[in-house]
């Protein structure tokens, strides 16, 4: 059953952040209680994004021992309607604190991933979170494999960019294979909008070039990128394309229904 | 065709039996290792391991497709018997025995017996 998603890319700009936040916010929106991650140390973008205020801990002093998780998660189902709870667990977005981040040793990455594990224990089974959201950076980083290995499944996001397409075929096949990891991809940014007509042929190219099922295509919108990502999509536009089509990928990852 | 069946099916029972002979000569090695500790007291702990191994998500990569499912699962089990583990991996408990007992080796896991049975666990005590 699927609890934790991991959302990743092999290349930066490919929309992960934007469809983490607007897929955790879609489970919301469907009466979940979920929180989302941001898992890119490097670059940490969530802390923005959603206008936290006021933070007593982060994900970093969680994932270094200094704190309980309970105190690096802030509540913010104030900015999401519709029933259910929406967390967020922030990178600390300060400079001192990626440089700590960029340093760490393979031990403590192993230390990492414990606590990642750990939290199938102190979220979902005692606190009833249904859904963790973990938005992870590009690439094959200590950080982003941790979240893949910690997750139920994965939400592989591509564009189609030849510097990307090629790269993410790798990784699917030489990191994915490898940890046997349910995955499902999105063809996001598309801009021919007679590919999303072809729902079938599509769903089958993907197969035959990715060897993973296709989870979904997002068209490219240019009012998403007019927003400058500043809010949470399906919150504010209910009846958007965008919304619709993040909410039938949030119903395929519950039913499970992939193929 | 009734030719063919029989003739795929009997390479099946030889596997069987020696997946089962194997299981066997396991337990039995198993229990001699008991009895060689119990002799010389605790000169198994001098059994060359390679100290404060990280089971990282890098090795886990470089791993051996075998060892690495077995390595995968403890990961996420954090700590459990061959049996426990080979209810995951859907292989036989002799082999996930086998491949434990090597990751020890490797110096990625610690070993602890209780009573009848052996739990395997990563050691993440210690901090850095």
């Amino acid at each position: 059953m699927t609890k934790i998603i991991a959302v990743h890319s092999y290349k930066g700009g490919t929309g992960k952040t934007s469809m983490s936040v607007n897929l955790a916010a879609t489970f919301t929106k469907m009466g979940k209680k979920v929180c989302i991650f941001d898992l890119d140390f490097r670059a940490p973008s969530l802390f923005a994004i959603l206008k936290a205020k006021d933070m007593e801990c982060w994900l970093n002093d969680y994932l270094n021992g200094n704190c309980e998780i309970n105190k690096a998660l802030v509540n913010m189902s104030d900015k999401v309607t519709g029933g259910g709870e929406f967390y967020a667990c922030l990178a600390n977005p300060a400079t001192e604190a990626i440089r700590d981040m960029s340093s760490k040793d393979r031990k403590w990455e192993m230390h990492a991933l414990g606590k990642l594990l750990a939290l199938k224990e102190s979220l979902l089974k005692n606190n009833k979170f249904d859904y963790l959201v973990f938005d992870t950076s590009p690439g094959l980083q200590y950080s982003s494999i941790n979240a893949i290995v910690a997750a139920d499944f994965v939400v592989v996001a591509t564009t189609g960019d030849r510097s990307d397409v090629d790269g993410t075929k790798r990784m699917l096949i030489e990191l994915y294979n490898l940890f046997e990891k349910k995955t499902g991809l999105v063809l996001n940014k598309v801009l021919d909008p007679s590919i999303t007509a072809k729902k079938t042929e599509m769903k089958n190219k993907i197969k035959t070039d990715y060897q993973v099922p296709l989870l979904g295509i997002m068209p490219c919108f240019c009012e998403i990128l007019r927003n400058e990502g500043n809010l949470i999509f399906v919150q504010d536009k209910p009846d958007h394309p965008f919304t619709k089509i993040l909410g039938e990928m949030a119903r395929k990852i519950e039913n499970d229904d992939l193929n | 065709m009734i030719r063919n069946d029989l003739s795929s099916k009997k390479p099946l029972n030889i596997l069987e039996k020696i997946e089962t002979s194997l299981e066997k000569l396991n337990e039995k090695m198993e229990v001699m290792i008991e009895i060689q500790k119990n002799n010389t007291g605790n000169n198994l702990k001098n059994t060359p391991t390679l100290p404060d191994a990280s089971l990282d998500v890098m090795t886990l990569l470089s791993m051996p497709d075998h060892l690495r499912k077995t390595a995968m699962t403890i990961c996420r089990c954090t700590r459990a018997t061959a049996e426990e583990i080979a209810e995951h991996t859907k292989r036989a408990r002799a082999v996930e025995s086998a491949y434990l007992n090597q990751l020890v080796i490797m110096g990625y896991l610690k070993k602890e017996r209780k009573g009848r049975k052996a739990y395997f666990f990563i050691e993440r005590e210690k901090q850095s």
